[in-house]
Formats: C-alpha cells, structure tokens, sequence
C-alpha cells in the first residue's frame, strides 16, 4: 500500500499534519522527494550538532561550479520525515533525479519553473531566478476568493487547527490542477523517476510505503504509467556521479527575497509556527518576540501595548475571515499599536523577525567538502559565528584572538569568499585596529568547493591560490604587494615564495619604477612581519638589494621625457622615502645613506627630471643630508636667472611636494623663492604661474594666510588699507590682457590645470 | 433637513447607501454599531449591496489600513488617524462615523483655544448661580453625549489644543468614565462608546501627545496617495461630487485639466519630474490631494460663472498659484523656475506655461 503525503515545502502545517499522519501509519519505508544519490547522507540529519537549516551540497566533481543546493530547514515536511524515519528505525531514501541529472536537466532553461508547493525537493542553483508562470496555489486561493495565495495556503493548511483528510484533498486539488495546465520535460522526467523509485521500494517492502513529495507532483506519481514509458523518458541520464555533501544554509535563503523560488516569504515565521505548533499563544509569543527586537533597538514597549496589539490583530483576522492572526494581521495591529503608526520602525525589527539571523551548523566528522570542513573547524577555533545579516566586527590586532580572526578573514578574502568587509580603506597593517562587516551567505560553500583544487584547509588553498597568482605577476610591485597580503593572512609558504619569484625578478629587473614600486610593501611585511626568522633575512636582504639598485639606476630613471612619468615617479621616490625612514634604525642606517646617494646623484645630474630633482633634493634636506645652507645655495642656483621658468617652476613644485609648509617656517628658503619670483620679468611669471600655483594648491586656506604672513612680514598689515577699484578702469583692461595670455599661454607638458 | 444646507452630514448624503447595506446585514455586529464591520468596510471601499445598490468608494488607497481602522474600533480601542494635511483624515474619520453609528455630529474641533469645558463639561452659570450645581446646570459636550448614549466622538485636529487639555482624555480613555467632581458623580460610558481622533504630524503649532495619550490610541498612519492614478480617481470623485452640490456644471475636459494640474502639484510636491529625469525645488506648501481639489473646484467655479462654462487654464492658474506659493518670495522663484525649466518644453502645457506666467 502506499500513502502519498503532498505538502508544501517548507510549510510547518504540512509538517505537522504529516508527522501525525506518519505515526499513525506506521510506513515500513519512507520515501522522500530529493536527489537520489544522496540517499546515504541522510543518517546525519539525526545527529545532535546537527542543526538546521542546513542544505545538501551537489556538484559536479570536475566542474565544481555546477552545483546546487536542497535546503532543509527545522520546518520542512522533508526533514520532519527523515527525521521520523531514522527515529523509529524506518528505512528512508530520496527518489528523485540524481544531482547531475538534474543539472544537467535544467542547465538549458536558466530559469527554474519554480511552484508554490517546490521546496527542499527543489534544488536552489545559486543565480536562478524564481519563476511564477505556473503556481498551483496561487491559481487556487485565486479560485477560493483570496488575493494572497499565502494566506489561502496558511488557513486552509497551516494554522487549521483540526484539519481533515487534507493530504487527500490536497492531491484531488492538484489532479485537477494538472488537468488544466501542461508539465515540462524536467519535470515528466523527474516524476517518471520517482515512479519507478516508488515501485521499487513498495516491491521490496513489507508494509505500507510513505512518499513524501511536493504537493505538485502527487497525482503524476499515483497515475498508472507502463515501465516502458517511464523507462524511455529516463535514457540517456548521466552515468557520472556527483559530489554530495552537507552545507550549512541560512534562514535569508530560504526566503523569496533571496531568489530562492520555492522559499517561502517570511521564513522566521514559519519557524515560529513550527516552535508554537499546538499552542495557544501562537500570536502572543509572536508579539513578545516583536516587542523584545524593539526593546532591543531600544524602543520602549509596555506590556500593556502588547496585550492591545493582540486584540487588535484578533479583531484584524475575524474582519477578513481568517481562522487566526496571521503574520500581516500581527504585523498591522504592531505597527499600530507599538510602532505608532509609522511603517518604518517595523521596518527597522522586520529582517531579523521575518527572515532571522540562524545559520545551520554540521557536526564534526560529518564527510563535508573538505575546505567547508575546516572553515567550519576555524569559525569554532576563532569563535566567529556566521551569521545571515551583516554585523560589524572590530579586532585588535594585539590580542591573540584577534589576529587569528583577521588571519581567518583575510585568507578567505584570498579565496574570494567575501564573508568578512574590510570597511576602513587603506592600509590593514598601519594600525593594530581593523573593522570588519561580516555576513555569511551559503552561496560561500561553492566558492569554498571551487577552491578545493588548491589544497583542502583553508590555510592551503589561500597558500596554493596566492601563489599561483603570484607566479603570473610580472611586475615587482604586484609581487610585493602579493607578499604583503600572503604576510597579512598568516601565509609563510606563500611569502617563501613570493619572496623566492621577487629575489629572482629583482636580479633581472632593471627598471627603477619597478623597483621603487614594491619597496613599501616590503618594508611594512619586514616592520610588521611575523614571517619566520629565515623568511626574515631573505626579506631584509632583497629590501636591501632592491634598494640599492633602485638607487643607483635612480637617475638615470629621473630622465624622463614627459610630465606624467615625472609625476608617477615622485609618488615613488616619496613612498620609498618614507619606508626607508619608517625602517628599525638597524636595518636603516646602511640603507638610508645608500638611498641618499641615489637621491644626491639625481639631485646633482642636471638631466633629470627638474620635478623629480626638487623633489629628491626636499627629501634630503628633510632627512638632513643637506645643510640650510647648501639648500638654499642649491634652490638659488636652480631658480637661477638663466633657467628657463618653467623649469625652474617644475623644480619648485617637486621640492615642495607635500612640503609646502616648509615656505612658512623657513626664512632662508623663503627669501630664495622669493627672490626668484621677484626677479622674473612678467612674460616668465605668466609662464610659470600654473605650476606655482599647483605648489600652493596643497595648502589649506588658513596655512595659505600664515604664507602670506610670513612672506609680506609686518607689512602683511598693509593689505588691510587696499581698496577695491570702483569701476576697475584701465587696470581692468590690463588684467584682462594678463588672463587671456594665460590662457593661451604655452606651458609646457606640465600644464594640465 | 432641508435641501437648502450646503453641505450634509455624511449619514444624510449617503442614506441610500446605508439603508441598503443595513438591510440584509446579518453579520454580527458590535454593541452599538449600526452596520457590521465587513459592511462598513464596503461602505469606505465600495461595492455593490446585495439589493444593488452601488456604493461609492469613499476612500481609494490601501485597504489593509482601513481594515485596522475598522477593526480597532470593533474593540474598546481609540483611534488616531495621522497624516500630513489633506490625507483625507476628517473625510475617512466622519464617514466612519456615519457607518458604525449612522451619526457623524458629534464632533469637537479641537483648537488652540479649546479648553476643558468644551471637551468635559460646561456649565450654565445662569442655573447655577440660581440653584448651584446640579445636572440641570450642566451643558453637555459631544464626548459627554457619545459616552452617555454609547456612540462614536470625532475630535479633529486633536493635536492643536494644548497638551493640558489633550491629557483630560486620558481618564475618558482608559476608564471610560468621565468624573464630575462637583456633583460627585461621574458619567460611565455606555457600550458602543469610542473615539476617532485626527491629527496632523506635519505641522507648525502643534501640541505633541503625550505618550501616556498615545498609548491610548491604536494609531493607523494614512499616507500621500502612492501613485498618479489613484491620485487622478480621488480628485475625479470628490470634484464630481463637490460641483453636484453646489450645482456646478461638470465640462467634458474636466479629467484632462485634473491630470494636468496633478502633474504640477506631484512633481512640485515630490521635488522631481514624473519622469524622474531632473531634480526640482520644493514649495514650502504641502500641496495636498485636498489642495488640488479646491484648486479643481475654484476652476469650475470661474468657468461657470465667468467663462461661459469652459474649463481652460487661465481659469485654474490663479487658485493654482494660491496654492503653490505659500511664502511670497521663495515659492514665487520655486514657481517661475518650474515653469522656465519644465513646463515650458512640454507642448501640452502651453496654455498652464502662459496663465500661470501671468498669473505670477
């Protein structure tokens, strides 16, 4: 004999009255709607740490990408069945398609044709989309009177406190359904599966046969087909077999929103009628629950209130005919009774109570994919929980815990698995201080399985991952930046190695820009690098080496022709600068004087760059090298008469790049400049005008007053008594003249304003 | 009453209405109400009565709001309606009355010269300096009167009397009596009693609830009509019925004119194009579904009495203008740059861009 059970996937009422109905038949096999050959995997759903919402990973071993996901949440009539099969010793199997039959199945038509009743027998494939051409339900509640197939679906099946013989009403419903629309291929396929599944067990069994599928396909599965009919419509299936294994799902993918077409719409309530099941104060607690999420966004709610949004929802149901509350009667009678009103504070708990936050753990052992297996071993090792709703994380660097954490992150941000946000931009290493936004989403699980080729602990496959990219950088600087993140997460195989392919390109390289280019990444790897002590040295040596190179070949770099080689170059020589001075006094000193001697020789070649030379000669009076005196001799002679203003004008912009404070505090410099723009005559000055006025572009308004302060002196005072001309006059025309020239002016490469 | 009232109670305009909803109703009701919840929401929404009788909507937007509304006056609760101006809060407020106790007069404005007499009691010193106190000296108040003869009471604006007098509802509310200290007795609501309450929450001068008031109520928000069509049918209905009473002839290119002037005060309103393309300056008005409707009505007016019964834009462009510009100077510069940057590029608009020029 066999009963079939059509329910509504991830319905807790079904749930309910399919747990009652499964007791009191007794089956001697439970026969439930999923792929086939995850039939083995089934046992673990009765494990303790076995918590859902959880999902059956399928992929297909050599194509990881193709994959797809059968959720079981605590509330699904799939995973109430199981459940009472491995409790009372019930041999229970999954009878649909195979995983890959069912890819491949679908892999043509993008779009699942998703159905009100589609659940955890119906796979969600990450990026498909749900597809309302063909809902039973919502053509029957249409056909009941209801405008919201939700509703329809809920009194009729879930909250009816006495249901009938419902799951035999439920199959006449969906036969007559059937007769009036056409079923696709994939699903005449999969029914045709189940079919001889069906007859299969029942031939074997010595007792009643319990199949357990979504409501959709019960009238296919009882109507009498031949074999030979099913036979044919199953040839040409694939004979590989897929990878299955256990993943933790969310609550948020179970909800519509996801994309997720047999989710359903609220799914935290759906869990909550599972939990109340039975009870009276369904509504109650759910109003408790509402008032406890505001209480918590600290939002006073008296008791009082409660008690009154309860009456108010009763009143709600009885106007529209509904057997009890449902969650749009309780959500009305909040909004108006605690929210005030105002739609938007409901809006502010609604996620957390519609959706939930819960993700599904797996026990140890379970034989996960094993890079999910040792996520899972970390998130326990690090206590960082997944959660489904973004949440903030800061971690001090300092603590143990907290740099296990960022290790942890930082390696699945190698993997692509986007779980944790960096949110402050910039340097994660400057400070011990870093914040992350962490929201898990269960699509992860497939990233994580793509990654398995690369090794299977997460440790491995950032390692093997990072360093497979770092064997395709061809330049230093993507090397050294590479190095940097391998020393971030924790990673001293692919520091070796990026370390290894950095010393070998160093050797060959002998483009300067380069160079500079991954010294400051190095350097904040050698300041703050816990690499291991071998590590160290090979780093401080190739820093040194990498240096000292650069240095040398520095002016002969600072040759180039155009303004923006000229640009990208200072940014370099500024950054190396700085990283050589951030260096340990030990390490430095050497260095430092080598650098210096590089910036001297471009600062003494009269063929370099004027922008870079300014620069380099800044960058050594700052460090010392150059006495006040020797400077300002040194500006003088640049800003000499017979150098050409716009020359001299890139040499004073380089000089004072991010250095433009230094006119203020010091006099003798000051005087040179000024000097210098005194003496030109008008032409020279218009000419030169863009690039001086870039110099002081980087001056804030009030460092631009203190300027001007200090270069009038006392007479500074004088500006006051300057009177506007009343019609500007003639002196108007003249300025006219000025800005026109101006415009026109040729300046060079280094205009660009 | 009498033909000659300008504008009847809601019971009275719609008594054939209500009198074929009551006639087969036989739903059961709360104590006191004269239709069952169900009928009254077919009464606000629309429909037909068994009998066939058409019933006008009288409010168009989301259903689910008035169903809280109905329902929260099914229990013992208060209700308060919030809204910016012109949400048609006293229009949904009077007809509910109409439709649960098929009397909408008892009603209180509250104002910021309203005080505890007009909401509690009065007396009338006559009698009492002549015989002291007694009940004979007591003047009744709507809210005294529902209470006492279990029906609903309408206080409008409830927010524009003071805090002090708001709080005397406190007790009304909760303990649904009403104490009269003087002759040591009080008057003990009797079932069917309730309150609808309306209040702006967009507003200079207004006295914000207490919260110990606000929790007294169950509070249903009505918001600005969400989209162009559902805006166009609200004014198409109430200009229809408006120009019925006052006898003002309807001309045939009244919904085109609606549509257009609809367009103006929507974009104004929203600060951007229908099409969403430019970004606009906000009025400091509230051009409110109400404002539009008055602006309608006013050009019906004038094309009745003044422009041989043609409904034209140099009609509507003076009471437009009335209801744009607000502040003198900053709507004035909100109005010409509208008209200078959208409406003079829109063919349709030609005569709106000329009148309301002139109208400036």
């Amino acid at each position: 004999m066999i009963s079939y059970f059509g329910v509504r996937h991830h319905g807790p009422g079904s749930t309910a009255s399919l747990v009652a109905a499964l007791d009191q038949l007794r089956p001697s096999v439970v026969l439930v709607e999923g792929p086939s050959d995850a039939t083995g995997l089934l046992p673990l759903l009765a494990d303790r740490a076995m918590r859902p919402p959880v999902a059956l990973l399928g992929y297909a071993a050599d194509d990881p990408r193709r994959a797809a996901f059968w959720p079981f949440a605590e509330f699904s009539p799939e995973y109430q069945a199981v459940r009472w099969a491995l409790r009372n010793d019930v041999p229970v199997e999954l009878i649909d398609l195979p995983v890959l039959a069912q890819l491949d199945d679908a892999a043509p038509a993008e779009a699942e044709t998703e159905d009100g009743t589609a659940g955890p027998g119906e796979p969600d494939r990450p990026g498909s989309q749900p597809d309302d051409r063909r809902d039973p339900i919502s053509a029957l509640a249409a056909a009941a009177g209801y405008e919201d197939p939700e509703s329809w679906w809920n009194d009729l099946i879930e909250q009816n406190p006495a249901p009938g013989p419902i799951f035999a009403a439920v199959g006449n419903a969906m036969a007559e359904y059937r007769n009036h629309t056409t079923t696709d291929e994939h699903d005449l396929r999969r029914e045709a599966h189940m079919r001889r599944a069906i007859a299969q067990a029942a031939k074997n069994a010595d007792g009643p046969v319990a199949v357990v599928c979504g409501a959709l396909h019960v009238p296919a599965l009882a109507a009498k087909h031949t074999a030979a009919a099913d036979r044919a419509l199953l040839t040409g299936l694939p004979r590989r077999s897929a990878s299955i294994t256990w993943a933790p799902w969310t609550n948020a993918r179970l909800a519509y929103a996801s994309g997720y077409g047999a989710g359903v719409s609220a799914p935290g309530w759906n869990q909550h009628l599972w939990q109340t099941r039975g009870r009276a104060d369904v509504a109650t607690r759910w109003l408790a629950r509402i008032a406890a999420e505001l209480r918590q966004a600290e939002h006073l709610v008296s008791t009082a209130s409660l008690i009154e949004a309860e009456r108010l929802a009763v009143a709600l149901a009885a106007l529209r005919d509904r057997p009890q509350p449902g969650f749009e009667e309780l959500r009305e009678a909040a909004v108006s009774c605690l929210f005030g009103g105002d739609p938007v504070l409901w809006n502010l708990v609604a996620d957390r109570l519609l959706v939930g936050t819960q993700v599904g753990t797996i026990p140890e052992g379970v034989p996960l994919a094993p890079l999910i297996d040792d996520l899972q071993r970390q998130q326990r090792l690090t206590r960082l929980r997944p959660e489904a709703l973004p949440r903030e994380l800061a971690l001090d660097l300092r603590t143990d815990s907290g740099a296990a954490r960022s290790v942890l992150l930082h390696r699945l941000r190698i993997l692509g698995v986007g779980w944790g946000q960096l949110t402050d931009a910039g340097r994660s290493r400057g400070t011990f201080r870093e914040r992350w936004v962490l929201a898990w989403d269960p699509t992860f699980a497939i990233d994580l399985v793509d990654k398995l080729v690369y090794g299977s602990t997460v440790e491995q496959a950032a390692a093997g991952l990072l360093a497979e990219q770092l064997g395709e950088a061809t330049t230093l600087g993507a090397l050294a930046t590479g190095c940097e993140q391998a020393m971030t997460a924790g990673l001293p195989t692919a520091v070796s190695v990026a370390l290894r392919l950095l010393a070998d390109k160093a050797a060959l390289s002998s483009d300067a820009a380069d160079m500079l280019g991954a010294i400051p990444p190095l350097v904040d790897v050698l300041r703050y690098g816990q690499a291991r002590r071998t590590d160290a040295q090979a780093l401080g040596s190739l820093v040194e080496h990498l240096v000292v190179e650069a240095s040398l070949s520095l002016h002969y770099a600072a040759r180039p022709a155009d303004a923006d080689a000229s640009d990208v170059l200072v940014g370099l020589v500024v950054g190396v600068d700085r990283a050589i001075r951030l260096l340990d006094e030990a390490v430095s000193a050497g260095l430092a004087t080598v650098w210096d001697t590089g910036l001297a020789a471009v600062v003494g070649d009269d063929q370099t760059s004027p922008k870079v030379a300014g620069c380099a000669a800044q960058l050594r009076y700052a460090s010392g090298a150059l006495a006040a005196a020797d400077v300002v001799l040194l500006v003088q002679r640049r800003l000499s008469p017979g150098t050409r203003a716009v020359v001299a004008a890139a040499f004073l912009e380089g000089f004072f790049t991010q250095a433009a404070e230094r006119l203020i505090y010091d006099a003798d410099l000051r005087d040179a400049v000024s000097q210098w723009l005194t003496d030109l005559d008008e032409d020279e000055f218009v000419a030169a005008l863009p690039l001086l006025r870039r110099v002081f572009a980087d001056l804030g308004a009030s460092d631009r007053t203190r300027l001007l302060a200090a270069a009038l002196g006392a007479g500074a005072r004088r500006a006051v008594g300057v009177r506007l001309a009343g019609d500007g006059g003639a002196g108007w025309e003249r300025q006219l003249a000025v800005v026109a020239r101006l415009l026109t002016a040729p300046t060079g490469g280094a205009d660009r304003g | 009453m009498s033909p000659e009232i300008l504008r009847q109670p809601a019971e009275v305009a719609y008594a054939a209405e209500l009198a074929a909803l009551r006639r087969d109703d036989d739903e059961p009701r709360p104590v006191g109400w004269a239709l069952s919840p169900k009928r009254v929401l077919t009464y606000l929404l629309g429909g037909k009565a068994s009998d066939g009788t058409t019933v006008v909507p009288k409010y168009v937007g989301n259903r689910r709001l008035l169903e809280t509304a109905v329902a929260t006056l099914a229990t013992d609760r208060a209700l308060l309606l919030l809204g910016v101006p012109g949400t048609a809060k006293s229009w949904v407020s009077e007809h509910l009355a109409a439709a649960i106790t098929d009397d909408s007069t008892m009603m209180v404005q509250c104002t910021a010269g309203t005080d505890e007499n007009q909401i509690r009691y009065g007396w009338n010193y006559a009698q009492l300096l002549a015989h002291g106190p007694s009940q004979d000296a007591l003047v009744p108040t709507p809210l005294f009167r529902a209470m006492q003869q279990g029906r609903l009471c309408r206080l409008e604006e409830l927010t524009r009397m003071g805090s002090d007098v708001q709080d005397t509802l406190i007790t009304v509310l909760s303990e649904k009596t009403l104490p009269i200290p003087e002759l040591d007795t009080a008057v003990y609501a009797a079932r069917g009693f309730n309150v609808i309450a309306t209040a702006n929450n967009r507003d200079k001068g207004v006295n914000e609830l207490s919260s110990a008031l606000k929790r007294r109520f169950n509070v249903v928000v009505l918001p600005v009509p969400d989209s162009f069509e559902e805006e166009v049918s609200i004014v198409s209905r109430r200009v229809a019925e408006t120009a019925v009473g006052l006898d003002l002839p309807v001309p045939k290119n009244v919904d085109d004119e609606i549509r257009r002037v609809l367009v103006v005060f929507r974009e104004l309103r929203s600060g951007a194009t229908a099409d969403g393309r430019a970004t606009l300056k906000t009025p400091s008005g509230s051009l409110s579904t109400a404002e539009a409707i008055a602006t309608m009505i006013g050009g019906l007016s004038h094309a009745a009495w003044f422009a041989d019964g043609r409904l034209s834009a140099d009609g509507l462009a003076q009471t437009m203008v009335g209801a744009i510009v607000k502040d003198p100077v900053q709507d004035k510069e909100v109005l010409s740059e509208y008209l200078e940057t959208v409406v003079k590029k829109r063919k349709d608009y030609a005569a709106y861009y000329a009148a309301l020029n002139d109208a400036l």
